[in-house]
């Protein structure tokens, strides 16, 4: 099959869908690269591969909203750094995915454009914020996808559609380009319906960028090469923190048959605890929210992004472009974060959120010395319903109870699918220690391959 | 415990118009968050154990955007400036 035929059969799958993973489909430039990829003149390492790209990263010419109606018609001048990337090594740039509005949710049910679905099942979440990249990939109305990961917002759509989806150490990729929402914590990364092409997909997008000043300078090395490197004698943790109260019990049996099938492969599992994890919830709500209300200071209507027809004084201009451009969700976390920072509170709250990130940085530190790696439930549970969580906000943000405390901790963990409860399914997620990507995909690829990849779409 | 005139006071430093029923409702909201976020009350920490990493690039001057992208997204645009509203 060429490549402008693969793409046509991508973009007829989207278009027959009934998911809504995508805001912005870009059919003519899909099918161009497409032909360029077929007549030889794209080369590199994803010639010709279609590629989802999540609607928090700018695309030069292609309208980048991050689901909200504030960017409703943005049109990005410029590339961020990974798109770049991805141009440079030929990939098919075929549409921008649905997410919740500013990244700012575990559902993607928050978008501006309607919330997205999950390909099990149309009723439930696909996991959020970067549900459209999952769904999509998972659907295959797309080979690849990327993500963006705040506090869970990769891993999390990865389990509840069944893929593979790592956020990286912090400063392994560029932010140069990725719409700002808790910038001290979220990382880009890839969203794949095998190990070897998350690695793959990865290995394009990691590197040194100096137009992002928190992207360190480390060699990325050729991930692929290496996934059937021994992984006998590895030691793995189980931190039993992450199996607190609320996680399902058959995502918990789960979980330890999975171990269970590393343990055949020869890896020592055992189980430990991190104490101080029980304040990641607080620790990361506070520290996003007080970051975003400083990121998204810069939508004023003026510069770019949605005004109101009749102009008043600054102050009030300012307030009714903001209060007409932003949905809900995003008005609690300027507002929280306002509050947190605010003079009289920022002790009690932000500066409380940071030294619960030096306590749960330091649990991760003492693992890492004992363990290689850790294995936990990526999810409490499977996909939950559509509206099931939409009255509570504080009910939402619980569920991200295991995903948080990694990027409190800056360190990277990848989620792969492990089992299911009836169709929906699980996910576990290998968590490593900086810049130790290539281990988990190491042991995630020698899982998949001796469970004959069944727990993947 | 905070008040609708605390939320009232937020939304004015944050630049958000809220309406009469997402002052209540957020007003109920954010109590039972901010209850929620007194378990660190107790912790303490230096904060010098944080890594962070900020690498500065060199200083070198290279094109910046043209004026034509830089405008392309604005709302109101008048003789090559973004058009705000009025100061006074």
């Amino acid at each position: 099959m060429s490549h402008r035929e693969h793409v046509e059969e991508l973009l007829d799958a989207i278009g027959r869908s009934k998911l809504n993973a995508f805001i912005t489909v870009d059919y003519e430039g899909a099918r161009q690269q497409a032909e360029e990829a077929d007549a030889g003149e794209l080369d590199g390492r994803l010639a010709g591969v279609p590629v989802a790209i999540k609607d928090a990263i700018s695309t030069k010419g292609l309208r980048t909203t991050c689901a909200s109606k504030m960017l409703e018609h943005y049109v990005p001048p410029y590339d961020a750094f990974v798109v770049k990337k991805l141009r440079e090594e030929g990939a098919v740039i075929i549409g921008k995915t649905n997410m919740d509005e500013f990244s700012m949710g575990t559902s993607t049910e928050t978008s501006f454009f309607g919330p997205c679905k999950n390909p099990w099942d149309l009723e439930r979440v696909p996991g959020g914020s970067s549900g459209g990249s999952a769904a999509a990939v998972a659907a295959h109305e797309a080979d690849l996808a990327l993500g963006s990961d705040t506090g869970g917002s990769i891993r999390c759509p990865a389990s509840f559609c069944g893929v593979v989806g790592l956020k990286p150490t912090y400063g392994r990729v560029s932010r140069n380009g990725l719409v700002s929402y808790g910038n001290s914590m979220e990382q880009i990364g890839p969203i794949a319906r095998t190990v070897k092409a998350c690695a793959a997909l990865f290995e394009v997008i990691a590197g040194y960028d100096p137009w992002d000043s928190t992207c360190r300078n480390v060699p990325v090395p050729h991930y692929g090469a290496r996934l059937a490197d021994e992984i006998t004698g590895l030691e793995v943790g189980v931190p039993q923190d992450f199996f607190g109260e609320g996680v399902d019990p058959v995502v918990e049996n789960a979980t330890w048959e999975a171990i269970a099938v590393l343990e055949s492969l020869g890896v020592h599992a055992k189980e430990t605890s991190m104490p101080n994890l029980k304040y990641a919830l607080s620790a990361y709500y506070i520290q996003a929210m007080s970051e975003a209300s400083s990121n998204l200071a810069r939508y004023s209507g003026i510069i770019y992004g949605h005004r109101v027809q009749k102009d008043h004084d600054w102050h009030t201009t300012f307030s009714e472009n903001r209060a007409s451009g932003f949905g809900k969700e995003v008005k609690r976390r300027i507002l929280l974060g306002t509050y947190a920072l605010s003079a009289g509170y920022y002790d009690k709250y932000y500066l409380k959120a940071r030294k619960a990130r030096v306590l749960i940085s330091r649990d991760f530190r003492r693992v890492f010395k004992q363990f290689d790696a850790l294995i936990a439930p990526t999810m409490p549970y499977a996909a939950f319903k559509i509206g099931e969580k939409n009255e509570d906000p504080l009910s939402l943000y619980k569920v991200d109870i295991n995903t948080v405390p990694i990027n409190l901790a800056n360190v990277p963990s990848l989620s792969v699918p492990c089992g299911r409860k009836g169709r929906l399914p699980i996910g576990m997620q290998i968590i490593g220690d900086q810049f130790n990507e290539q281990l988990l995909f190491n042991i995630a690829f020698q899982f998949e391959q001796s469970t004959n990849n069944k727990h993947a779409v | 415990m905070i008040t609708k005139t605390d939320v009232e006071k937020i939304a004015r430093l944050a630049c958000i118009d809220l309406d009469a029923e997402d002052m209540q409702a957020f007003t109920m909201q954010f109590n039972a968050i901010l209850e929620y976020f007194e378990e660190l009350e107790d912790i303490e920490a230096e904060l010098t154990e944080l890594e962070e990493h900020n690498v500065l690039r060199a200083d070198e001057v290279t094109p910046s955007l043209p004026q034509r992208d830089a405008l392309a997204n604005a709302p109101r645009v008048e003789n090559g400036y973004f058009r705000g509203p009025r100061i006074l």
